[in-house]
């Protein structure tokens, strides 16, 4: 990439964008719009140039929705991943890896940072600075090699190996559920035991399978296993963990998740969409507060972009870029998505997704033993439950998302996902009619395989 | 000499299925069992027939397993699920009720498919991955009092304390009695082969409990007839194999005959169909918890996470069947995308190296595809630890 053909954000935003609110961190401080601005027009192009890439279809370029400030300052987050997260870890806060679609309320509540796979990349991303598109690419895919040399090239998810491993990033713990989602986590987590990092702990978080909410037993044991994780991120915060700690967290984090929940009903309530899809995710992902690694932050962010998807709902305002009445696609499945840009070229755009809202979308009980709350609300997740209760919310969903078509993506690799993709396509199609498509995706980057876009058109087209 | 059991064991496997249409007939029922933490004691003390589903080698069953899961889960799964489709397995056709545990996730998913489309009657027993934890045992306990419960009411009768202690002694003394006969194998001027061994540790997957132990008694009687005193010790230039990683289910001969046609010697293996399930099995109390935690605590199946390499019991097992079977090398075998095992591989290998044990990984399916590659791969490594062996030899004279 040429560095000089970069994105700019129009100057006569400026004014407008100053004028919003200012992002409130976990720490009492504080970034004003004016702040964000200065670091995303002059600071962020130079040190990190490959966000700024023209090239259309890059999962990793900015939005385009200039007028939505939570757009830009999501970016503004996940550009100064390194710099936040580094200097939370130097004022004694652990930082811990933890998995996708898992809420973080304890780790929280125990004093440390949890970051799922996708942010503890954003931090390792961050220290490499200067860098464009393509070299950006193939820094990432380095990196992953180290991963499948060192544990297996049939891996999908190495628990942050080839960072935290081999590539020096001061990660404290690796704690993840390990729930039925994904099929790599423990086995990712076991493997640090055999990398030269030997400081970094070590933890799996226990998540029983089978009717596990309904049986006392299993949500009892949960609750040890959250119980133990909050003791020893506490020892490495050095405090102790009340339950009072845990109750304020749940209650806090019960904000972001209503607030999500409310966010996605306005916006599916709207006869056009007042986002783009990467947008739309961005809001309902704020909600589970993990994203950013500072839950106060994505709750700020959150609670403002609420008040503009009210204002475009309510005027009618659609989204710039996407068309009238699209095709609206509901995605099933982990970790993958198709890309945004090429649906919404497409006629389509991507209404919402399992992997993830079935967390942000459970509410913890704040009344009475805040372990057993968590631990069943948890063990509640409609992801994790047998196949016909995983359909009826997700049918749920898919009603309340007027979606028109079903998108089943895994990564290859993934062997629970990939397992129940059919059971459950077949049971969305029985119960509702809703087309569905099953796609597997063999290679990550910044832009998708032409054949699994491929098929996505040809599906989007038959819808 | 051939040990006639072996005949009359072969014998009874083809009249198996037949005998178990006719118990059938007769109300009672059959319970198909695949997992690695199952406590099969308690499915035979409450009166049912447990018989393992453990069938492999057949990669047209692979493919249409894998149109029902999919492409990216192990083929033994895959197969497990094909045969479920097709239903023409004598075996499989005479089970009313199948019990999975969820040691490894890929097993829990199969049995997920299996009730879904083939409207099996499926009991799940619920494993801990915090294992080692007193509250997973705790929790282990829990799910066997409810695997018990779920079977107790398909049985339509209490389990019977005194029954399930009378199961267990029948279990123990087959346990007991395989671990003798399996030494043999691997003795000097050995009167049994590892792979009869191994036939012999699967035909109890199937055959009534009692019959079985009597047949292994006899088997054992012969073999002490044959030979006193089994001494295993390294003769010559044996090429002495020990197999290790993902299991190697019924119908499924590809390495282990590739591994004798190189001339390849096996002489001891840690995986899950073979002799490693059967050691370190102590019950300590007779209850549905107690038989459960007997499983739990042998050594670790590769499923279930472990987080200290140095106090790994897995590995330290490993090397200790090493030792006492006196094996020259580790054919490490995985099934294509059995993560449990693969994961491990290169951590495998590099603890072997360090006690300066020759490894070869084979990672493989059921396709018959790679069967020359594996041979050549296989020709060359016995071929190389029987020259290591050779050159340890002369040395030692
Ligand atoms: S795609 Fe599947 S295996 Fe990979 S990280 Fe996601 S859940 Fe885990
Ligand atoms: S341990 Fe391996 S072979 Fe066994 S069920 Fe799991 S993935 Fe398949």
């Amino acid at each position: 990439m040429v560095k000089t053909d970069l994105y700019e954000y129009p100057p006569e935003l400026r004014e407008e964008f100053e004028a919003t609110e200012a992002i409130q961190f976990r720490d009492g401080s504080s970034a004003t719009a004016a702040d964000v601005w200065h670091f995303m027009t002059e600071i962020a192009p130079k040190r990190y140039p490959f966000a700024y890439t023209q090239k259309k279809y890059a999962g990793v370029r900015l939005s385009r929705d200039i007028h939505l400030p939570s757009a830009i300052k999501n970016h503004y987050l996940l550009l100064t991943m390194n710099d936040r997260i580094t200097r939370s870890r130097e004022n004694g806060a652990p930082v811990i890896f933890v998995q996708g679609g898992q809420s973080v309320d304890p780790y929280y509540a125990a004093g440390g940072i949890a970051l799922r796979p996708a942010s503890v990349g954003l931090w390792a991303r961050g220290r490499h600075e200067g860098l464009g598109l393509n070299e950006e690419v193939v820094r990432q895919h380095k990196q992953k090699e180290k991963a499948y040399h060192a544990i297996s090239f049939e891996a999908c998810q190495t628990a942050g190996y080839e960072n935290i491993q081999e590539g020096g990033l001061p990660i404290d713990m690796v704690a993840p559920f390990t729930c039925l989602r994904c099929s790599d986590i423990s086995y990712g987590v076991e493997a640090h035991r055999h990398g030269p990092n030997k400081a970094v702990k070590l933890m799996n978080i226990d998540y029983p399978m089978r009717h596990q909410a309904d049986k006392t037993w299993a949500v009892e044991y949960f609750a040890q296993n959250l119980r133990r994780l909050t003791s020893e991120i506490g020892k490495l915060a050095g405090r102790e963990v009340t339950d009072a700690d845990l109750s304020k967290e749940i209650r806090l984090h019960n904000e972001g998740r209503r607030l999500a929940i409310e966010t996605a009903e306005l916006w599916w309530s709207a006869d056009l969409p007042p986002t783009n899809g990467v947008d739309r995710r961005s809001l309902y992902q704020m909600g589970g507060m993990e994203v950013h690694g500072d839950p106060s932050a994505s709750l700020t962010v959150l609670r403002e972009s609420h008040a503009y998807i009210k204002e475009r709902v309510n005027k009618g305002i659609k989204a710039e870029g996407v068309v009238d009445k699209p095709i609206r696609l509901f995605v099933c499945g982990s970790c993958v998505f198709p890309n945004d840009f090429r649906i919404e070229e497409a006629g389509a755009i991507i209404v919402g997704q399992d992997n993830h809202w079935s967390d942000i979308s459970t509410l913890v009980e704040e009344d009475g033993d805040p372990y057993q709350n968590l631990a069943h609300a948890i063990l509640s997740y409609p992801y994790e439950q047998s196949v016909e209760v995983r359909a009826a919310w997700t049918i749920e969903q898919l009603k309340k998302s007027r979606a028109d078509g079903v998108l089943f993506l895994y990564q290859w690799g993934c062997n629970t996902q990939s397992a129940i993709a059919r059971m459950l396509c077949d049971t969305i199609k029985r119960d509702t009619g809703i087309p569905t498509m099953i796609i597997e995706q063999h290679e990550g980057g910044s832009e998708q395989s032409e054949q699994l876009l491929n098929r996505v058109n040809a599906f989007i087209e038959m819808l | 000499m051939p040990i006639k059991t072996l005949e009359v064991i072969r014998k009874r496997l083809e009249e198996r299925p037949a005998e178990l249409r006719k118990l059938r007939e007769s109300g009672q029922k059959v319970v198909g069992w695949t997992g690695y933490n199952v406590p099969e004691e308690i499915i035979y003390a409450l009166g049912f027939i447990p018989i393992r589903i453990a069938i492999g080698g057949d990669d047209r069953l692979v493919e249409v397993g894998g149109r029902y899961a999919s492409s990216k889960n192990c083929v033994f799964i895959r197969e497990i699920v094909g045969v479920f489709s097709e239903n023409e397995d004598p075996y499989i056709q005479q089970t009313d009720i199948l019990a999975f545990d969820a040691t490894c996730l890929q097993n829990f998913r199969a049995a997920e498919v299996i009730e879904y489309y083939f409207k099996k009657d499926v009991i799940v027993l619920g494993v801990p991955r915090n294992f080692y934890w007193e509250e997973g045992k705790e929790y282990f306990g829990k799910e066997a009092d409810e695997f018990a419960r779920l079977l107790e009411e398909r049985a339509g009768v209490a389990l019977d304390l005194a029954k399930l202690g009378e199961s267990v002694a029948l279990y123990n003394d087959i346990r007991k009695t395989l671990k003798s006969i399996y030494t043999f194998q691997a003795a000097k001027d050995n009167v049994i082969s590892w792979v009869e061994v191994f036939d012999l540790i699967q035909a109890g997957d199937l055959l009534d409990k009692k019959e079985y132990l009597s047949l292994l008694h006899e088997t054992l009687a012969e073999l002490r007839a044959l030979q006193h005193n089994p001494i295993i010790e390294v003769d010559g230039s044996e090429g002495r194999i020990f197999i290790s990683g993902s299991l190697i289910p019924r119908g499924d001969r590809k390495l282990i005959s590739i591994i004798t046609s190189v001339g390849g010697r096996i002489v001891g293996d840690d995986i899950w169909t073979g002799i490693l399930p059967h050691l370190d099995l102590e019950i300590k109390e007779i209850s549905p918890a107690g038989v459960a935690l007997g499983y739990l605590n042998r050594t670790p199946h590769a499923a279930l996470p472990y987080l200290d390499l140095e106090s790994d019991r897995r590995l330290k097992k490993l090397h200790e069947l090493l030792g006492e079977f006196k094996a020259q090398g580790v054919i490490y075998h995985t099934l294509r995308y059995c993560d449990p095992f693969t994961f491990k591989a290169k951590e495998t290998k590099d603890v072997l190296a360090k006690s300066d044990i020759p490894v070869l990984e084979i990672h493989t399916e059921y396709a018959g595809s790679d069967y020359e590659a594996l041979r050549t791969r296989l020709e060359a490594f016995v071929e190389m630890i029987k020259i290591k062996a050779e050159s340890a030899a002369e040395v030692i004279v």
